[in-house]
């Protein structure tokens, strides 16, 4: 996998910001830029995922990650009292000792990951490098026989079936065990994230501890206890 | 100053078309897995960094989400080496990219929610002084 031309220039750009991006996420004292911060790391490696020819990958990260999880993000900060934070009467990381120790710890374990991957790979290079020169020919004149598009300027990829075909031939299990862990997610947050108001009206409190509350919150004594009640 | 300045860059320039730095921007113009496999680490730093040192349990969520990420950009950075050695249909890391970002989903939603339950108890999101659980 070696790129060139502009795709080497996109992928440094891309990099980069984030890099930068991820970054600010960590740095920025507002929550709400953060997670902006955040959107746009996200979006630069949904752009290396289409350097890397994944563009259904790419998509679904877009579609996803910032437009779902990161709008949860949003809400979730908008719904809880961040302020004292972002005025800056408040600091924002731990205290002095333990972040001098992750950042060491981190430093540590940046040295020890590239030094790694640098030692490993030239191996790694040297083994496969008759191969990656023969098949970048081969992808070459795969290439060739996609189909056009509407314009006729570029050629349609076929990731996304290469994709869904091995996803349901070799990962049907785990699909459909994805989708149970979805149905739990989403029935355990609403769970969560009821008041005890909510939970007293479908009768899912202790009665005792209803009592003790009800005695200083008179909307929660005149609550109906249970469907039917 | 001159002495050292001028002889310095003329060692710069005449190692720009030869010497190591025309390597370095050789290498530079040709990313192969092992940036990829770089930034990815360095990603994953960031968000480890920011896990350790924060004190707002929501940032430390999005960092989570930035460890995800720089392992599905590991993923699909294998995935597309191994397409190009050789197995053209391995797209076994795209699939399992698919399912780390199912999870990522799954955590974002109920570890959102606990902190919604969390705010409307203690009335703080700062993890220092969530410690009901301590001792």
């Amino acid at each position: 996998m070696i790129l060139s031309g502009w795709e080497s220039v996109f992928f440094w750009i891309f990099s980069i910001a984030a890099i930068f991006a991820g970054l600010l996420t960590v740095m920025a004292r507002n929550t709400i830029h953060s997670a902006l911060f955040l959107i746009s790391s996200l979006v630069s490696v949904a752009a290396l995922f289409i350097l890397l020819q994944a563009e259904f990958i790419a998509g679904v990260q877009i579609l996803v990650y910032v437009g779902g999880v990161m709008v949860l993000f949003l809400f979730v900060i908008m719904l809880v009292n961040v302020g004292s934070e972002e005025r800056g009467n408040e600091e924002i990381f731990n205290r002095p000792r333990q972040v001098t120790a992750s950042v060491i710890f981190c430093g540590l374990l940046a040295a020890v990951l590239i030094g790694a991957l640098n030692t490993g790979y030239a191996g790694l290079e040297r083994r496969d490098e008759m191969k990656i020169r023969e098949s970048a020919e081969g992808r070459r004149t795969r290439d060739q026989e996609l189909a056009t598009s509407a314009t006729g300027a570029s050629r349609l990829t076929n990731d996304t079936s290469r994709i869904g075909n091995s996803l349901y031939r070799f990962a049907a299990l785990p699909f459909e065990i994805a989708s149970v862990l979805l149905l739990v997610a989403i029935i355990g947050s609403v769970m969560l994230a009821r008041t005890l108001k909510q939970e007293a009206s479908v009768d899912d409190v202790d009665p005792e501890v209803l009592r003790t509350e009800a005695a200083h919150d008179p909307a929660l004594a005149e609550v109906q206890t249970g469907p039917l009640a | 100053m001159f002495k050292v300045f001028i002889p310095t860059l003329a060692l710069l320039f005449q190692e720009a078309n030869t010497g190591r730095w025309a390597v370095i921007w050789q290498k530079a113009q040709h990313p192969d897995l092992s940036k990829f496999l770089i930034f990815g680490a360095l990603l994953f730093i960031i968000g480890v960094a920011g896990v350790l040192t924060r004190r707002n349990i929501i940032v430390i969520f999005m960092s989570i989400e930035l460890i995800l990420n720089a392992a599905n950009l590991n993923f699909i950075a294998m995935s597309r080496y191994l397409q190009d050695t050789g197995n053209v249909n391995a797209v076994a890391g795209q699939i399992f990219t698919v399912f780390v970002i199912v999870v990522a989903a799954a955590e974002a939603a109920i570890g959102l929610g606990i902190v919604i339950a969390l705010y409307r108890n203690k009335e703080t999101i700062l993890i220092d002084e969530i410690d009901i659980l301590k001792w």
